[in-house]
């Protein structure tokens, strides 16, 4: 009986993690900004470049993981100077704008890197309960899911800067109108969105190929992880996931990864009929 | 007969309730003004009517019809039409497509064209027609906004502050506007601050105050009810 | 005649612009007698795209609902123009198929359409939905490979996708070479003026109306769900139209023409071109699918990241599009330079012409 449950609850776990991490960057900014980044799934692809190239010239992979997550967040407070702050009063315009950077970033690395570079493998290690074996590293990624839930929660919550960042979130007008530089806010929170999806590409780099356009593996996920928890970050992303994460769970036991994938979607559609605000809007409500 | 009939009607948002156990009902040809300090709930009572809001309980009958939970543009197909108290109109359409779109509710061809001409002369925007609507004036917006409220024959129309933004003489020409359409048949209610127009058209007033009902009555008996002028506390040199 | 394709909803209302309209037909009719056949079947290969061009544009200029999903109803239907011409037995029974698979791509797209505007899914969550679903469906079709996934005698074949359908046929005839480039045209011509008619009319009122601010258009008594799913089915059911074409063009689909980066191209060729205008959106993705085509020549990725680069500008240069704007930019000029109130280019208005 417990080795069933427990191979339940890796199942979820794993699916959770995935979720979780693809879409907690793309969370924070659009809660913060409200601006969907198309450009997430490049931000991740960059995360994982980073963490193999780091890996084949001899760097520890958690190191290397670490570095890549930064990478990717310096890359994005550069991104959303030149290109994403012209836009924050036209979102619809900034969905365009980023998806292009998406398209030459992808085509670009397309031509310059090649379709596919080699490798590192999935760390080996795992573990058994019954007859079960389960690998340990799929813990990890769940751990770190966990972790980075805990991270944006702290962050927001307990810092200065979360503090600001908040109420930049809630009335911009006056949150600068009371010394707060949004400017300067904006950027670092799409820097730490940028860096929150390289960090999930460096978390899944040992386990997937590695090509320019390994983005779109993870867009779809984060997309509808956002749409059904809302506006609303710190309370709707982790329900949704974890929602979600029991749908595509129930689905893919019972009949596979396609149906899972394509079940997901069905539900999203049915929850947003019913829910069109999000996860976020109702728990909002309850905590009123 | 009551046109309108509002049956211990509340609505909350959270917390607050922003319209509490209204009850008031409004005859058919009568030019009812709805008055009360700012955040009395004038406006929601208005959305509450329109259906931009459902009521959090109570009824709404609408020529003996229940429309408590009918959407919007099913009430305004049953005769009401509402003219918003921030002017909404089309900014980015040219004046007379702004009116077309209501025309087209009822009329077609010349029928339609010969309309549109007589409201662009009546609301004074025969020369703006081609215009966009976000390029006129303040006073104008609101004009043209009326008139496309005029222009679905509405049975029963809501002015919110319809004179907000209009000089003295302007808004005296809204008010007997207001009064020919009444003489027509048309039922009104209207939001409004502006006291000295109301002393024109109103025919009997109902001062909200906090989300209900405070004082009913023509404009004689409420203004000289010594709660409403404490309420009104400051903002006395208007009454 | 004219008073119903002009109105205040498209540029080019003027006795000028319909000349300049039928010369372009004029040459466009005489080009196959000039050109050679390699040549005229490329020339139908860009025309295919220009459905799901003029489609995106009622959707997202006109109606203001920013789908990212128009490949998504181009697969279906083009799928399901690859099903059915097999399915059916092929020959003329393909023209069935052509018209089914478009009303199934309208069917899917009525159904995606209600959930997403009955749940008020509006602005930026409309475009990332739709996306969704266009990349679930990429990622669907390209793990049937198995021989399990076949429906009737058709097998959809994973990523190397679906082969061996007939194209359009009639009797004997197939529709290829310089036949399908006259349908083509035919088809072209009566989908933009009947796209005309429909945004110049009441509906097309109400359309815009929508754009401007739901809210108002609903308290004039519109119901503005059903308008917006109404605007939303002919947009896709056009994108299905290029779908199908596009199979019986070629006997052949994969998914790689749902996926990315096949769903940015309609919102490239459109943004770039300007939304808002009908006429802007055929002549400006027709001059991208021409020079696209010429640099994949030499390389696809090369064209790709000149795609990108081209929405990015957009975006940041002239957010209303490049030919929409360079067009005004340009009459304005000829208007001042000849001197003249031009009244017939302007927009015109019922019982005025």
């Amino acid at each position: 009986m417990l080795p069933e449950l427990f191979s339940l609850f890796y199942q979820f776990a794993d699916v959770f993690a995935f979720l979780i991490l693809a879409s907690a960057g793309l969370a924070i900014v659009f809660g913060m900004m409200g601006v969907i980044n198309m450009a997430h799934g490049e931000f991740i692809m960059c995360g994982a470049y980073v963490t193999v190239g780091l890996v084949n010239l001899g760097v520890p992979l958690p190191l290397a993981q670490i570095a890549a997550a930064f990478t990717a967040g310096l890359i994005g407070v550069v991104i959303e100077i030149l290109v994403v702050r012209k836009f924050y009063k036209r979102p619809l315009d900034s969905l365009l704008a980023t998806w292009g950077l998406s398209l030459i970033v992808t085509q670009g690395m397309l031509i310059v890197v090649g379709s596919s570079i080699r490798g590192i493998g999935t760390p080996e290690g795992s573990f058994a309960v019954g007859d079960y074996t389960f690998s340990t590293y799929r813990i990890i990624l769940f751990a770190c899911a966990l972790a980075v839930l805990v991270g944006i929660y702290i962050l927001f919550m307990r810092t200065r800067f979360g503090v600001i960042a908040r109420a930049t979130m809630q009335n911009a007008g006056m949150a600068q109108a009371l010394g707060a530089r949004t400017g300067r806010i904006y950027a670092i929170s799409f820097g730490i969105g940028a860096g929150l999806a390289g960090l999930c590409g460096a978390l899944y780099a040992p386990t997937m190929t590695l090509i320019p356009t390994m983005g779109a593996t993870f867009i779809v996920e984060s997309f509808v992880t956002v749409v059904v928890g809302g506006a609303n970050v710190l309370l709707g992303t982790a329900p949704a996931a974890m929602l979600l994460a029991l749908v595509r769970m129930a689905l893919n036991a019972s009949y596979g990864q396609i149906i899972g994938q394509i079940g997901m979607l069905f539900a999203v559609i049915a929850i947003i009929r019913i829910l069109p605000e999000g996860l976020s809007s109702i728990l909002a409500r309850r905590g009123r | 007969m009551p046109l309108i009939d509002i049956k211990d009607v509340s609505r909350r948002f959270g917390g607050l309730a922003a319209v509490s156990h209204v009850n008031l009902s409004i005859d058919q040809g009568e030019i009812h003004c709805l008055i009360g300090p700012n955040g009395a709930g004038k406006s929601t009572l208005f959305k509450l009517i329109i259906g931009v809001y459902e009521p959090s309980a109570g009824t709404i009958l609408f020529d003996n019809a229940d429309i408590t939970r009918e959407r919007p543009y099913a009430r305004v197909q049953r005769g009401m039409s509402i003219k918003m108290q921030a002017p909404s109109v089309f900014k980015e359409l040219p004046v007379w497509q702004n009116l077309d779109i209501a025309l087209q509710q009822q009329r077609s061809g010349d029928d339609l064209v010969m309309e549109r001409q007589r409201l662009l002369e009546l609301l004074d925007l025969a020369v703006h027609d081609d215009k966009l609507a976000g390029a006129l004036a303040h006073g104008q917006q609101q004009w043209l906004e009326i008139g496309m409220a005029l222009a679905l024959r509405p049975r029963l129309l809501l002015l919110d502050e319809p004179t907000a933004g209009m000089s003295p003489e302007e808004t005296h020409r809204t008010g007997e506007l207001i009064k020919s359409l009444n003489r027509d048949g048309m039922t009104v209610i209207v939001v409004e601050h502006d006291m000295a127009f109301i002393r024109q058209i109103a025919q009997r007033v109902t001062v909200l105050h906090l989300g209900q009902i405070f004082a009913d009555g023509t404009l004689e008996q409420v203004v000289s009810d010594p709660r409403v002028e404490e309420i009104y506390l400051g903002k006395a040199h208007h009454v | 005649m004219l008073s119903l394709v002009n109105g205040p909803q498209t540029s080019g209302n003027g006795r000028g612009f319909w000349l300049a309209f039928l010369a372009v037909l004029t040459v466009a009719l005489i080009y196959p007698v000039f050109a050679d056949s390699y040549d005229v079947g490329n020339f139908s290969y860009f025309l295919i795209w220009i459905f799901m061009a003029l489609g995106l544009s009622l959707i997202w200029g006109y109606g203001g609902m920013l789908t990212f999903g128009q490949t998504f109803f181009f697969g279906i239907a083009g799928y399901g123009y690859g099903v059915l011409a097999i399915v059916l037995g092929g020959s003329t029974t393909t023209i069935a198929a052509l018209i089914l698979s478009v009303l199934v791509a309208v069917l899917a797209a009525a159904v995606l359409g209600y959930f997403m505007i009955w749940g008020r899914i509006s602005g930026m969550f409309f475009g990332i939905v739709t996306l969704a679903a266009t990349l679930s469906l990429a990622f669907f079709l390209g793990q049937t490979a198995g021989p399990e996934w076949h429906i009737g005698e058709a097998r959809l074949n994973g990523f190397n996708g679906m082969k061996g359908m007939d194209p359009l046929t009639v009797g004997d005839i197939y529709i290829e070479g310089t036949i399908l480039y006259y349908v083509l045209i035919a088809l072209i011509v009566a989908v933009y003026l009947g796209l005309r008619m429909l945004v110049n009319s009441r509906i097309g009122n109400v359309i815009v109306a929508i754009r401007e601010d739901p809210q108002r258009a609903e308290m004039l008594g519109y119901d503005v769900r059903k308008y917006q799913l109404l605007t939303f089915c002919i947009g896709s059911g056009l994108a299905g139209l290029s779908g199908a074409l596009y199979t019986s063009w070629g006997q052949f689909i994969t998914p790689s023409s749902i996926g990315l980066p096949a769903a940015a191209m309609p919102i490239i060729w459109v943004a770039f071109s300007g939304r808002s205008d009908l006429t802007a959106t055929l002549v400006g993705s027709f001059l991208l699918l021409f020079g696209f085509q010429t640099i994949t020549i030499y390389s696809q990725q090369a064209a790709l990241v000149l795609m990108g680069a081209l929405l990015l500008g957009t975006v940041m240069v002239m957010p209303q599009g490049f030919i929409f704007g360079v067009a005004q930019i340009a009459s304005r000029r000829w208007r001042r330079l000849a001197g003249r109130d031009s009244a017939g280019d302007g927009p015109l208005r019922d019982g005025e012409t």
